[in-house]
């Protein structure tokens, strides 16, 4: 599967009425609610309509006509129908608000929970200040309509369409009249949204890039102040600036259209009704208090569209907004895992084994072909090789990080795709390259995804670290558990971010430990506490490690050369440096 | 986690500048859009008036409809295009405004040093250029306009009104300060609210990125259960204040529609009993109803811009903090050509309370070989980071050929040294970009620097070569070659000196060996400072330095080392057992 989102193919491009479809099982549960919210606002819409008509009434046959009485009168039915107003526009608000809210309760979960699902390639294929950007930024253009604009969306529909009937229903020529430069607007608007739309995707696009430029810049500033080169970051930093500067003029240029054409056409109505009107009246056809109402219901038809112009734009923002947040959610995990079928599983001793296996990450190259390893419980194994050989992604195939493109990986006898995650990622424990730590404390760190652990209290946790040797690496950090730890900051050193990895992973106690050149910056005192650590692990344990430096491997049971796409076995430890010296280069 | 100490915090924030001291330098724009605002709004205010007389002309049969086509066509198309030219027009300014501050937040960052960086944190930094600037532009595109407008169509009116039927008038305008109240009172308690909604949506915001920069370590760990529980947490939080500013609103919009609705109900029994009296006509009857409409609609915008203003004026704190931030010092001019003596005198680093290093004095003098070693967490990278000017010490003196180091003008020092770090930090960007990072790099020490860091065969194995695209974090390279970029990068300046970070530790010994050779065969001037963690390599070097606990333990030549320090002993036997390997590369 093609992960990158930025891809032609990735590019989601929605209707509308798509768009609608997509949100729809979101609104699943609501169905109840909805049908309240319905009546609330036809209830509202309805007093809304009420009151003028009334009025119109009160005027009609009471101020004329002099009769104090009857206006004191229906000014108490007015009255009781604004205070029912009260409650029906207080359901309504409330009600369509909370659907709103809850909605987007749901799409943040959905969109987490497909984060959570997609492999790791998916991670490498995008960058991740434009992934960050698409769920932060554009989940907010979401969350700004369904929290603010919806209601009034909504309401603004119902009042609309209301005064249309009565427009229609009191003198249908004119009515036609009176509506037809909103016929004019609704092809306006068909005609005009996709602009719309395409203008604010390329403005958020282009947001994107932004967010993404500055994030590496930031992370990346002590490169930049080394070597001189703050201009460079300038200067990146200013076209991308540019470009969002441009696109956003676009947009907004293009959102701010609806209002002053959606104005202009509701004027061009009241002329009409009044040049039309007042034709009407010379042939008898209309009376002149007819029309004074009239008006106004012209302006109660074209009020609220005029406000659906300005909640239009919005609705094309959080359109364009969603398309980006589908292309994620359009993405599926291709690493399923598989049913337990037979013929999924082979005789072997072996807890892990590699048959036939070969791997690419693009069609064009292969990165290993015809694999076939066996890797037996309780030993520990070497993989060592030039740079770029293939090491990291033996391992990352081992803990099915990603799934072999031929050939099949098995752990203890059954295909490793009829594992579940659980089940696999309690078998196997795997330090990465690049230590990843959360703020929050050594602790919390140590125990992150820890499910066994992570009730105990710091002197029980303090035993099980004594227990398995991990207390001499505890103490390099000051506060011990509780030393706190920052996800950016060179407070903590690469060594020390290492070895919390290391504890992390060995606490586990999983059936097989993969060291993927996890030790590589800790100085080989504190490593040697390590190696007597890993010798200290149960029995049953498999080893397997990923070092340049040769003394952390010369325990080692086994020694693979990993190197253009071959795994090969060593032998002995002097086999092993005889190929490092002479063997052929990554190609 | 890196706090600044106190001292470093700077004197007591003074007193952010009102958020509309952000006009200033667009002044005449502003004027400019308000004046085509004022016009705008002077001419809807106008039409419902065309309306009436069209009306009374055609009571009085001095109709004249041609003529009042004309008439009202033209105020509509007038109305038209100065809306329009208003909404241009703030588009244009209010970007206009984002651009530049965004600019000037990028400037400012780019005039500090690594550490302010770090004590700000990337991701907040990230924030003030984007989300705290949106809210600002927020402020400019809608604030500035709404405000002219209600304003005129308010006190425009208002005025009508009072000269109508001043007594009528007079009643109505009362629900104006009700309808104010209501507003001030439950927007005071959204603020709070939507202030805490920042907060919770910060705080969704981190755990999506954790997860998304921790994928693998998710997926290796299957700890998605953890991230749900946290996401959830901080989602559900988000959506219980989304329905508790709901609630509010809620209130606050049904209790505004009746108050104004009491002003129609005014209109018709107060009204209405003049007009039974005679002391009005039906005519100003009708005008009041439909001025009453237009009244209430820019009240409640005025409301709604008091909120926007207290976001923009939020997150103005939060930009004009940056802004605020004093430059760092560049007040160096000399500009000499290094000979590659380094003097570091008496360095102290704080981070917070702790000490990073006690009391360092070395010297490194030009020419030599010199390496730096000791155990994790010792300070070493510390130590390259204060002889680099990346951080700045809080007590003693970094020299180069006896000068001190702040005397060096940055643009002249940089170039003569090289820098390779223990993270791979790669941009995005083509491979010969990445390696010719520098501007003063001409393609012959491009050339050489690839060839010292053994990276020929590498690129010729990429499908555009130089010219392929490096992508973020470098996730399609290895290891090991992340890290020869970044050596090939620091050789390409044709430096003085040249420091390193542990350089070796993901590289394999053949390839390290062949490129310490490449190194002093094709920079034979070089002074070299190397931190590491392999006694083998460094025998033969003029010094070592070994480094504990932020202090500098020994220093001499190996031999002496093994003579004069325990501590070198044992690191020394801790890689014994390899050495035979180690020695034959």
């Amino acid at each position: 599967m093609n992960y990158e989102l930025n891809s032609e193919q990735n590019k989601a491009k929605l209707s509308a009425w798509g768009a609608m479809r997509g949100l729809w099982p979101l609104l699943s549960g609501e169905r109840n609610i909805l049908i309240f919210a319905a009546f609330a606002t036809l209830a509202n819409s309805g007093i809304n309509l009420l009151a003028p008509l009334l009025i119109a009434h009160v005027v009609d046959t009471y101020i004329i006509a002099g009769q104090y009485g009857g206006v004191v009168t229906f000014g108490f039915i007015l009255f009781g129908l604004y205070v029912l107003g009260l409650f029906t526009s207080y359901g309504q608000t409330r009600l369509m608000g909370g659907v709103g809210q809850r909605v987007l309760f749901n799409l943040r979960t959905t969109i987490f929970s497909k984060l959570q699902e997609l492999p790791v390639a998916f991670f490498n294929a995008n960058k991740a200040g434009d992934l960050i950007s698409r769920i932060n930024n554009d989940t907010d253009k979401l969350n700004q309509f369904f929290s603010q604009t919806l209601v009034q969306f909504v309401g603004s529909i119902v009042i609309m369409i209301g005064a249309g009937i009565f427009l229609l229903a009191i003198n249908l020529k004119l009515g036609l009249a009176a509506l037809a430069p909103a016929l004019a607007l609704l092809v306006f608007t068909q005609i005009v949204s996709p602009w719309v739309k395409r203008k604010n995707a390329a403005s958020l696009t282009a947001t994107g890039g932004l967010s993404a430029e500055i994030a590496e810049s930031l992370n990346n500033f002590k490169v930049v102040v080394a070597f001189n080169r703050r201009d460079f970051f300038r200067e990146r930093f200013q076209t991308a600036n540019d470009v969002n500067y441009k696109t956003a003029i676009g947009a907004g240029i293009a959102n701010q259209t609806f209002t002053p054409v959606f104005g202009f056409s509701s004027n061009l109505a009241q002329l009409v009704v009044l040049a039309y009107g007042l034709y009407l009246i010379t042939v008898g056809q209309f009376t002149l208090g007819l029309m004074i109402g009239y008006l106004g219901y012209v302006s109660n038809f074209y009020n609220p569209l005029r406000q659906l112009a300005a909640l239009w734009s919005n609705f094309q923002v959080a359109l364009a907004g969603w398309d980006r947040i589908s292309a994620i959610l359009q993405m599926r995990n291709d690493m399923m895992i598989l049913p337990p079928v037979a013929g999924t599983s082979i005789e072997t001793k072996a807890l892990l084994e590699f048959k036939n296996v070969a791997f690419r990450y693009t069609p064009e190259k292969d990165v290993l072909h015809n694999v076939n390893i066996a890797l037996e419980a309780g030993k520990t194994y070497a993989l060592v090789g030039p740079t770029g050989g293939g090491k990291t992604t033996t391992a990352s195939l081992m803990a099915r990080l990603y799934d072999p493109s031929e050939g099949t990986v098995y752990l203890s006898g059954r295909d490793i795709r009829t594992y579940s995650a659980e089940e696999r990622t309690k078998k196997i424990g795997f330090i990465l390259q690049e230590p990843i730590l959360f703020s929050g404390t050594v602790r919390d760190n140590i125990l992150y995804g820890n499910s066994e652990y992570k009730d105990y209290t710091n002197e029980q946790l303090q035993k099980v670290i004594h227990d398995a040797g991990l207390e001499s690496l505890l103490v390099r950090f000051d506060g011990g558990l509780e030393a706190p730890v920052a996800t950016s900051g060179d407070a903590l050193s690469l060594g020390q971010k290492q070895l919390i990895a290391f504890m992390r992973t060995v606490l586990r106690d999983p059936e097989l430990l993969i060291l993927d050149e996890a030790t590589a910056n800790i100085d080989t005192v504190t490593e040697q506490l390590l190696e007597d650590i890993l010798k200290k692990l149960p029995a049953k344990t498999t080893r397997v490690i990923i070092a340049h430096r040769l003394n952390t491997i010369e325990n080692a049971d086994e020694i693979f050369f990993v190197n253009g796409g071959e795994v090969t076995q060593a032998g002995s430890m002097d086999h092993a440096v005889e190929m490092l010296l002479h063997g052929k280069r990554a190609s | 986690m890196a706090e600044p100490t106190s001292s470093e915090a700077g004197p007591a924030a003074p007193t952010v500048p009102s958020i509309f001291s952000i006009l200033a330098p667009y002044r005449a724009w502003v004027v400019w859009l308000t004046i085509i605002a004022i016009i705008a709004n002077v001419l809807t205010l106008y039409l419902p008036k065309l309306v009436s007389h069209g009306i009374d002309a055609y009571v009085t049969h001095t109709s004249n409809l041609p003529h009042l086509i004309v008439v009202f066509g033209g105020f509509s198309f007038g109305i038209f295009l100065f809306t329009y030219l208003q909404s241009i027009l703030q588009t244009y300014v209010s970007e206009k405004v984002a651009r530049d501050m965004r600019s000037d937040i990028v400037n400012k960052i780019s005039h500090q040093g690594y550490r302010f960086i770090e004590d700000r944190d990337p991701s907040k930094l990230l924030t003030n250029v984007t989300s705290d600037i949106d809210a600002v532009k927020m402020f400019v595109s809608q604030v500035v306009v709404s405000l002219v407008s209600s304003g005129v169509i308010i006190i425009g009116a208002a005025i009508i009104l009072l000269t109508i039927d001043w007594r009528l008038a007079l009643a109505v305008l009362t629900i104006i300060p009700m309808i104010g109240g209501t507003f001030f009172v439950i927007l005071k308690q959204v603020r709070t609210l939507f202030l805490q909604a920042r907060e919770v949506i910060d705080r969704l915001n981190k755990v999506i990125n954790e997860s998304i920069m921790g994928a693998a370590l998710i997926r290796v760990l299957h700890s998605s259960d953890v991230e749900h529980k946290k996401f959830s947490g901080a989602n559900t939080r988000a959506r219980n204040l989304g329905i508790s500013i709901l609630k509010l609103f809620s209130f606050m919009i049904p209790i505004i529609t009746f108050v104004a609705s009491m002003g129609s109900l005014i209109v018709v029994t107060l009204g209405g009993y003049y007009v039974v009296n005679g002391s009005m006509t039906i005519g100003s009857f009708a005008a009041f109803m439909s001025y009453i409409m237009i009244l209430i609609f820019p009240i409640l915008i005025i409301g709604f811009m008091s909120n926007l203003i207290a976001q923009a004026t939020a997150s103005y704190g939060r930009i004009y903090e940056v802004l605020r931030a004093p430059d760092e010092k560049d007040e160096g001019t000399v500009r000499n050509t290094l000979e590659g003596k380094i003097e570091v005198k008496n360095v102290t680093v704080m981070y917070g309370e702790k000490h990073a290093l006690r009391d360092v004095s070395l010297t490194i003098m030009p020419k030599t070989r010199t390496a730096i070693i000791g155990p994790t967490a010792a300070g070493k990278t510390q130590l390259l980071n204060v002889m680099t000017g990346l951080t700045v010490p809080k007590h003693g003196d970094v020299e180069y050929d006896g000068r001190a180091l702040e005397t060096y003008e940055r643009a002249s020092f940089y170039p003569q040294i090289g820098l390779v770090f223990q993270d791979s930090v790669l941009f995005n960007t083509t491979v010969r970009e990445n390696i010719a990072f520098s501007t003063t790099v001409t393609d012959e020490s491009l050339q050489k620097a690839i060839d010292t860091a053994e990276l020929a065969d590498f690129l010729h194995t990429l499908p555009q070569g130089l010219d392929t695209l490096v992508s973020e974090r470098g996730t399609s390279l290895s290891g090991g070659q992340k890290q020869r970029l970044m050596l090939a990068r620091a050789l390409a300046l044709n430096p003085t000196i040249l420091f390193l970070d542990d350089f070796t530790a993901r590289v394999d010994a053949q390839t390290e060996a062949k490129i310490l050779g490449n190194i002093s065969k094709n920079y034979p001037d070089l002074t070299l400072v190397s931190i590491t963690q392999k006694i083998a390599p460094i025998e033969s070097y003029d010094q070592v330095i070994l480094i504990m606990e932020g202090e500098v333990l020994a220093q001499g030549t190996h031999q002496s080392l093994m003579e004069s320090s325990p501590e070198y002993v044992q690191i020394y036997n801790s890689q014994r057992s390899t050495s035979t390997y180690e020695l034959r590369t």
